[in-house]
């Protein structure tokens, strides 16, 4: 693919001009992207960190997970019956330090598991986003629909709800603070899991999404991620459209020759794969560097669990660019070229 | 021997309702080691029967006997291959690739005729083709730095480089003076004789005829001799 690359020398601001769109296009997809995951893990860390399995809520619930409030005597039965189960609770709330200063909280609370930190009775573990508002091991906090006290016993690295740190507390005491003794969900881990048919289930995703806000942030991100990737595909094939516009003339000789055209295709995917490779190895390093200078405070968690598969992505989207462009050089007869006659 | 036979072939061509017919039932014998040449007013249907002959456009009627195979039965990719490896094309201009050095337009005909020929193979054909039409010390040079006379023969070792058998030229010293397009008749004379080409050209110069081996004239779709 000589003849490729030697346009491509030939004619360096063309395609720098093509590339360096699609620098520009990659890298703001990764940053969103970025952003995006970011915003899941600050929304939903609690949640999103689970291992994959069902989670069960009261049908009356009508899906909302705050709504919903699991019959004693069937939680009891379900755990017994499924021992790797476990009925959770979560609920936005506050706490107060020493000081009387307010920390917004989500409330957390689980029977026995491995899935949850187990606490004591007047014991609080709290997600280590709060070590930066001035928590300590040891400080004490307060609740104004608690009787008791909390120690702070510990920390726990990225546990969000719904943007607010988690707080890990015993069940006796959340029952207390919320004044009800049913828990709101059982999560049963597990790729075969049970359907129980007093309960609704939810899918991990579909949990997810019923989390208030959670799927409004991320569809909205996403969108713009895949209007990007699309803009990206017709930048190709706009780009290469014109090109072949302009080489109309040239593509005909050469089939007057006796070039294949597949020939001709392969020419454009080569010169396109340069560039979206060239682009992409950049804008990856580039997104990479900005996940370390991003502002503090601004969720960001860009991985190449995201980056790579969107990677593959825009190489697909912009060879099908490049096809469709190419298409009209399908229906080039090498004898219009010839008695255009020029060059 | 004739490799070349051209068989009562016709061509319309259809503008909206009017149907043209531009051959009326061409009769041409080509030989091996001669150049043919079409002479005769503009616009009665040389360049059409050329093409037609070359596989660039279908006849509407007759034979085209290449090898003992008719090419008018042929498919498109037959076709395709014929016209890569077993002729060579000569246009008015030279339509060559404008990105790539002389040596690069030669070594890319060689790889669109498939030809098996290492690295040193192909370096040797083609300095020994660039030594035959005198562009040896010009092979890194880019078509834009070329005249027109170097550049058309560029494209005549273009379209030799591969050893086709047939060999097209439609006025190709229509864009050169009258020194530089004997040059090129001198050439095309030449190389006619020493690789031994079936060669058609077409001209409108009468002073190109003296390099032919024999001359043909058309009117209005026929041939009149
Ligand atoms: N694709 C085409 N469609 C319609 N008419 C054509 C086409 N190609 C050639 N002609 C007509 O055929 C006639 C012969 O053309 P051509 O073979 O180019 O003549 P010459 O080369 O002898 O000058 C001309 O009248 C031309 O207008
Ligand atoms: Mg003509």
């Amino acid at each position: 693919m000589k003849i490729a690359w030697k346009e491509m020398k030939k004619s360096k601001a063309k395609f720098l001009i093509l590339g360096s769109i699609i620098f520009l296009v990659s890298l703001l997809t990764f940053i969103i992207s970025g952003l995006a995951n970011g915003l899941s893990q600050d929304n939903a860390a609690l949640i999103k960190d689970l291992p994959t399995g069902e989670f069960y809520l009261n049908k009356d619930a009508n899906q909302t997970y705050n709504l919903s409030k699991i019959d004693e005597g069937m939680q009891k039965q379900i755990l017994i019956d499924y021992p790797n189960a476990t009925a959770f609770s979560v609920q936005m709330g506050f706490v107060n330090d020493a000081e009387d200063k307010q920390h917004s909280i989500a409330f957390v609370t689980s029977t026995e598991s491995q899935l949850f930190p187990t606490v004591k009775e007047g014991e609080i573990i709290l997600d280590s986003s709060l070590k930066e508002e001035g928590l300590e091991v040891g400080d004490v906090l307060t609740n104004n629909q608690f009787s008791g006290e909390f120690v702070v016993t510990g920390f726990v690295d990225q546990q969000k709800y719904s943007h607010a740190p988690v707080a890990f507390i015993n069940m006796t005491n959340y029952q207390e603070i919320y004044r009800v003794m049913e828990m709101q969900a059982i999560f049963i881990p597990g790729k075969e899991t049970p359907t129980l048919s007093a309960l609704d289930s939810f899918s991990n995703k579909e949990f997810l999404n019923a989390i208030p806000s959670y799927s409004a942030e991320q569809m909205s991100l996403n969108m713009i991620v895949w209007f990007l990737v699309i803009i990206s595909g017709m930048l190709f094939a706009i780009f290469f459209y014109m090109m072949n516009v302009q080489k109309i003339g040239l593509y005909g000789i050469l089939k007057a020759i006796g070039m294949k055209t597949m020939s001709l295709f392969k020419m454009i995917w080569y010169q396109m794969m340069i560039i979206t490779l060239i682009s992409l190895a950049l804008s990856i390093a580039l997104s990479q560097v900005f996940s370390f200078v991003a502002p503090e405070g601004m969720p960001f968690h860009l991985t190449m669990e995201t980056v790579l598969p969107l990677s593959a992505v825009f190489i697909i989207v912009g060879f099908i660019g490049a096809t469709i462009s190419g298409f009209q050089i399908k229906k080039i007869e090498p004898l219009q070229a010839i008695q255009q006659g020029e060059m | 021997m004739a490799t070349f036979t051209i068989d009562e072939v016709k061509k319309t061509f259809s503008n909206g309702e009017i149907e043209e017919e531009i051959l009326k039932g061409v009769n041409l014998k080509l030989k091996e080691g001669e150049i043919t040449a079409l002479v005769g007013p503009s616009g009665s249907g040389k360049s059409t029967i050329l093409t037609i002959a070359a596989g660039l456009q279908r006849a509407s009627g007759g034979e085209i006997l290449f090898e003992g195979k008719d090419m008018t039965k042929m498919s498109q990719e037959e076709i395709r291959q014929i016209r890569a490896t077993d002729f060579g094309f000569v246009f008015q201009s030279s339509h060559l690739v404008p990105f790539l050095t002389v040596e690069e337009q030669l070594q890319l005909m060689l790889d669109v005729a498939e030809t098996k020929f290492n690295k040193k193979e192909q370096s040797k054909a083609i300095e020994e083709i660039l030594e035959l039409v005198d562009m040896n010390h010009r092979k890194d040079a880019y078509p834009s730095s070329l005249s027109g006379g170097e550049r058309q023969r560029v494209a005549i070792a273009r379209a030799i480089i591969h050893r086709p058998k047939v060999l097209f030229a439609d006025e190709p010293t229509a864009s050169l003076d009258t020194k530089r397009s004997k040059g090129v008749m001198e050439l095309l004379q030449e190389l006619t004789r020493t690789l031994n080409l079936t060669t058609l050209m077409v001209t409108h110069d009468e002073e190109m005829l003296p390099y032919a081996d024999r001359i043909i004239t058309m009117r209005d779709g026929y041939i009149v001799e």
